[in-house]
């Protein structure tokens, strides 16, 4: 079933990288670099869904104290760190062409950072204690208040006067971006849903065996 | 607007090497775990067999 995963991901990330590179249209405005959204976008789109994974699966613990519950929260909240890092990294790459310098303390990029932060503060709040069940049920009210700031980075260039753009695909009302990049832009989104999909299955796995080999 | 390709190249060549040296941790990290569990069940399928010795 996981290598079947595995090969799923692997398809779709290809289909991912021909689609951004070889079918989608050079951008009229920013050339060839507005490229670097196709991987820019689903990583802060796989971000969101990991933080929303660890918000679920922390009040599921609190509720059923089911290990398995805080083993996903803990590999979501690992993975999607990943992904916030990459999200930090490419956007920076991307914003030293566009914008002509590679970091502002802009809305968006403040927020971003503040919930990377946070999340790898949970991630070393985990690994501090040594209780294990403490250190889970710590850990879940944390993944349960950082989620909030998932929305904030989200609405954060509505809010306030940013120099990131507003978002191009999660936003109500019509579309602007023509189809062809709408469409290379989802199968990105489904490649990069199955990584983390896959990551994450791992990523619990292995803390299962380590679980048990504590035990 | 200049195409800025070495840009491109590496936003894409930083998320490769970050998402390949991921995988790989989490491969050998599996490995480890599995051969250290395997090696204690046969330990401990060894000491009942010490215990329960065969006629």
């Amino acid at each position: 079933m996981r290598s079947l995963l595995g090969g799923v991901t692997l398809v779709g990330l290809a289909a991912g990288l021909v689609m951004g590179f070889a079918i989608a249209p050079r951008e009229a405005t920013q050339g060839n670099v507005q490229r670097i959204m196709y991987l820019h976008v689903p990583s802060v789109w796989v971000a969101y869904l990991a933080f929303a994974v660890v918000l679920v699966a922390s009040i599921a613990y609190l509720v059923r104290r089911a290990e398995a519950a805080d083993r996903l929260a803990h590999a979501s909240a690992e993975v999607g760190v990943l992904f916030t890092g990459l999200t930090i990294a490419t956007g920076s790459i991307w914003g030293k062409p566009t914008w002509g310098t590679w970091w502002t303390w802009d809305a968006r990029l403040t927020t971003v950072s503040i919930l990377f932060v946070m999340y790898l503060g949970y991630l070393l709040l985990r690994g501090m204690i040594e209780d294990r069940e403490r250190g889970a049920r710590f850990a879940a009210v944390l993944g349960i208040v950082a989620a909030f700031n998932i929305p904030l980075v989200h609405f954060s260039v509505y809010w306030w006067r940013t120099l990131h753009q507003p978002p191009s695909l999660m936003k109500p009302g019509p579309g602007t971006m023509p189809g062809i990049i709408v469409t290379a832009l989802l199968v990105n989104f489904a490649a990069f849903t199955l990584l983390y999909a896959y990551f994450v299955t791992r990523r619990a796995r292995v803390l299962r065996l380590e679980a048990e080999a504590e035990a | 607007m200049a195409d800025n390709w070495s840009f491109v190249f590496a936003a894409y060549g930083l998320a490769v090497v970050v998402l390949v040296a991921y995988w790989r941790f989490l491969v050998r990290r599996e490995r480890e775990l599995s051969e250290g569990s395997q090696i204690l069940r046969e330990g401990s399928g060894m000491s009942e067999q010490a215990r329960h010795p065969a006629p």
